[in-house]
């Protein structure tokens, strides 16, 4: 499939908050009640619209472990966008925002578009963390904010939208230096009928342009 | 059975060699599969690119993330389950010098099992790790064949490394103490005992051979793959087997017993060396082989091949880098296998190339390939030169071997892993920059961190390719994070396997194992008192064996006798043949009990043959009546045994 833009995310956050079901969700429209624990790095990939233009998002679910936090924040660097997702039914998780903003900020370029996410919003019940206060917080530092439930799919297609939106609109506003990799946004090859760069994939095309992108 | 048994035999130990890729290539090949007609360069890969299957990146998008060149994520595998014992994985992608990850990782876990269930099964498990130059094609191949190839040689010497019976009765079946012999007979015709080892290792050795071979019929049909390295380990049997083919390596991590802390001085462990690091060390099992280590090798392939030069390069080593103003001066030098120096006179040709130039990592042959072990390059030419690089090539393994039941391990200590070892594979991306002693610290540290979680190998994975890959700093280059030195720039992947985890597993298939074997011998005892007829046949038939052989060695001693009446000058002659002869005397033993062990592997149903035969005695199988009968058979037929000594007298 080809794409005008390949926009790369990356997903943080305690363990346990449901990055990779939010990620499931998105990418394959389903839930899985139980998940391992990640270790290291997951991806998943999909295609959305935006404006009338194909665009991919290729996202890297992170470890959300305290002994994965040094190889985490190697992912940080060439993300053009990413979720900060904590659980509304532990506090603990919601305390842990600014240690993660920290490292997002510290590591990342300075244009990488942030949306925090109060994750679980189907366990009403069970809520320690109030709507207002994730709305505070994402006020005070400068982020999108979004309640989300990986289970029911409530806001998961918004979330990775509206921060791919928002990433569209800097790019829109030259914001971002779209012919830097390492700022996390490639350009594609709208017009080419596959994808060139991946061999197998595209066959005897794809001996011939291995190299290319 | 007989023939078909040799048959196997031989090709277990002396495997096909491959040829050398013929240069004149028959070019009527190129169009067959692929689908594409228009030349070499466009045939299409063998197999796809992928990334080892229990890492499960399974789309297109997941390997091209998998493979970002400037994040270089540390990929290990989703579910930790799909490798035995808790094995870690993790890999890493280079810095942008190829597109793709070029390292391969593989492992299967197999059973050999007998046809006809005569004996129990044997399980192994196969790891390999594979390091691809020119192309991902060679070390893709490697992964996806390798372990077939492996099996296929392991199943052609199934009848001898099936676990049988060590308390059977019979000769050759079991050794003193009641203990398997691992020494097994041999067909008639050789001359060598062959262990079980040798059959593993072999089985090796010429997968590896036949593994370089698919690789080179393959390039006719399919893109050209490159090359690689293979660094193999097998888990048999209650032994470890490591067979490495280039600079890949596999290091053996262990640790003493830790000393046991005084808990009456909390204040002690303050002390600042680290108990870890002053107890853990590495121990190689595998060497590396570059154009700088096969010096030897290289040069003396050149020697005895001067063409495969042409005249670009000098098969020779200098002291001192030839000059051309030294011309007509002494200069020391060497060449082909020798140790020490030689003065030459310097002449123009001693001006060409060297076949090994640079020392070290940078040490290339033919000023081209930095590795000179593996698998494919059958079409790489050297730089500039264009002359063919394969024939100083060879996928000629070594092997090294682990007998795991030779372990002490007390259990008070818990320290199977110090004791066992942690067995480390990884491509040089690892070693480049990490010693072995720090791997090995880093094992047990990061393992200490992990005491009790399933996923503490894969942590040690993870945390050795994160300090080979190091950081990358602002003006986008790698560095290690504990100084400022340059990290590894290249593919990074590291097998970590828990060697205690299989010896558990090992421990639990013997028992499994002996109860198998109980009610097989249960099965034969109640088929042998039926067919107690039979049995008293076979009898008569071991005896006329034995009694041959017996008057062999008697018609030998005779001889000697007849010499030592000849004289002074045969003294010689006759000490020499006397030694001889004692050696021979033993190998006759063998080859009886060779033949009673085939009788025994082959009819079950004599077992009670073989009991009288121990009855009358197996180590001294001479007796009066057999010698007799012996000679009167002598005279009827010669058996190929008699032939041979009938030879060797004709010699003295």
């Amino acid at each position: 499939m080809s794409y005008a833009y390949l926009f790369k995310y990356i997903i943080i956050g305690d363990t346990g908050v449901g990055k990779s079901c939010l990620l499931l969700q998105f990418t394959d429209k389903r839930f899985q009640p139980v998940h391992d624990l990640t270790i290291g790095v997951e991806f998943g990939a999909r295609m959305i619209t935006i404006d009338g233009k194909q665009i991919k998002l290729q996202i890297w679910d992170t470890a959300g472990q305290e002994a994965f936090r040094s190889i985490t924040r190697s992912y940080y660097r060439g993300a053009a966008g990413a979720l900060l997702v904590y659980d509304i039914t532990r506090r603990e998780t919601f305390n842990h925002l600014t240690t993660w903003l920290e490292d997002a900020r510290q590591h990342s370029n300075s244009n990488m578009v942030i949306m925090l996410i109060g994750n679980k919003s189907d366990l009403d019940s069970r809520r320690e963390v109030k709507k207002e206060e994730g709305e505070a917080f994402a006020r005070e530092h400068g982020l999108v904010f979004m309640e989300t439930s990986a289970r029911t799919a409530a806001n998961v297609e918004e979330a990775f939208i509206n921060t791919a939106k928002e990433i569209y609109e800097k790019i829109q506003e030259g914001v971002f230096d779209i012919n830097n990799e390492a700022n996390g946004i490639k350009i594609g090859q709208q017009h080419s009928p596959t994808n060139p760069s991946l061999p197998g994939s595209g066959g005897a095309a794809g001996a011939a342009n291995s190299g290319c992108c | 059975m007989f023939s078909n048994f040799k048959e196997r035999f031989i090709s277990a130990i002396a495997p096909d060699v491959p040829m050398l890729p013929n240069i004149e290539r028959d070019h009527s090949h190129h169009h067959r599969g692929g689908g594409i007609r228009f030349g070499s360069q466009q045939l299409t890969d063998k197999f796809p690119y992928a990334r080892p299957p229990f890492l499960q990146l399974m789309t297109p998008d997941e390997l091209r993330a998998s493979a970002d060149h400037n994040v270089r994520p540390i990929i290990v595998p989703r579910d930790i389950n799909l490798l035995p014992w808790g094995t870690g994985y993790a890999e890493c992608v280079n810095s942008g010098k190829s597109e793709w990850n070029e390292d391969q990782g593989a492992f299967c876990r197999q059973v050999l099992s007998d046809p006809e269930q005569k004996h129990p099964d044997l399980p192994y498990t196969y790891f390999g790790i594979f390091d691809g130059h020119a192309g991902y094609g060679a070390a893709l191949a490697a992964s996806h064949q390798f372990h077939h190839i492996l099996h296929e040689k392991l199943v052609d010497c199934l009848d001898l490394l099936l676990p049988r019976d060590t308390n059977e009765s019979g000769p050759g079946g079991a050794g003193e103490n009641g203990k398997l012999n691992p020494t097994f007979p041999h067909p008639i015709y050789f001359q060598r005992r062959v262990s079980k080892d040798e059959l593993i290792i072999g089985a090796l050795e010429s997968a590896f051979f036949h593994m370089d071979s698919l690789i080179a019929q393959d390039r006719d049909r399919y893109r050209d793959a490159g090359g690689c390295t293979a660094c193999v380990s097998l888990f048999i049997d209650g032994k470890m087997y490591v067979a490495n083919a280039g600079d890949s390596r596999a290091v053996l991590c262990r640790r003493s017993a830790l000393p046991v802390q005084e808990k009456d001085d909390p204040n002690d462990s303050s002390i600042a060396v680290d108990p870890l690091d002053a107890c853990s060390y590495p121990v190689p099992f595998s060497s590396d082989h570059t154009p700088e280590t096969e010096r030897e090798r290289l040069l003396n392939v050149a020697r005895l091949k001067p063409s495969l030069l042409s005249s670009y390069y000098v098969a020779m080593e200098y002291a001192k880098r030839p000059h051309i103003k030294d011309m007509g001066q002494r200069i020391l030098c060497r060449q082909g296998s020798m140790k020490g120096w030689t003065y030459k006179t310097l002449t123009r040709e001693d001006l060409r190339m060297p076949v090994v130039n640079g020392e070290g990592k940078r040490s290339r042959l033919l000023g081209t390939l930095g590795v000179t072990r593996g698998f494919g390059d059958h079409d790489l030419l050297a730089i500039n030169t264009g002359i063919k690089i394969k024939p100083f090539l060879t996928p000629q393994p070594d092997v090294q071997q682990r007998d795991l039941t030779q372990v002490v391990s007390i259990p008070d200590e818990h320290n199977e892993d110090g004791d066992y070892g942690v067995l480390v594979m990884a491509t040089d991306g690892l070693w480049d920059v990490s010693e072995n002693k720090a791997v090995a610290r880093t094992v047990f540290h990061t393992l200490s961190k992990y005491p009790t979680e399933k996923h503490r190998y894969t942590m040690v994975a993870q945390e050795l390719v994160a300090r080979a890959r190091g950081k990358i700093n602002e003006s986008g280059h790698w560095r290690l994070a504990d100084s400022k030195a340059a990290a590894t720039v290249d593919d990074i992947s590291v097998i970590v396997i828990p060697v205690s985890q299989y010896y558990k597993d090992y421990v639990e298939w013997t028992k499994t194992c002996s109860k198998d074997l109980e009610q097989r011998r249960q099965q034969k005892r109640s088929a042998a008192a039926a067919s107690t007829a039979e049995a008293q046949e076979a009898v008569n038939v071991l005896n006329g064996v034995l009694a041959e052989e017996a008057h062999v060695v008697e018609e030998e001693h005779e001889e000697v006798v007849v010499l030592e009446t000849k004289g002074h000058q045969q003294q010689h002659h006759h000490h020499h043949l006397q030694n001889e002869d004692d050696e021979e005397d033993e190998t006759l033993v063998v080859e009886v009990q060779t033949r009673l062990d085939q009788v025994e592997l082959n009819e079950v149903e004599e077992d009670e043959a073989e009991a009288e035969l121990e009855d009358g005695g197996e180590e001294k199988p001479v007796t009066e009546q057999q010698q007799n009968k012996a000679k009167e058979q002598e005279e009827k037929k010669d058996t190929p045994t008699s032939k041979r000594q009938k030879a060797r007298k004709g010699k003295a």
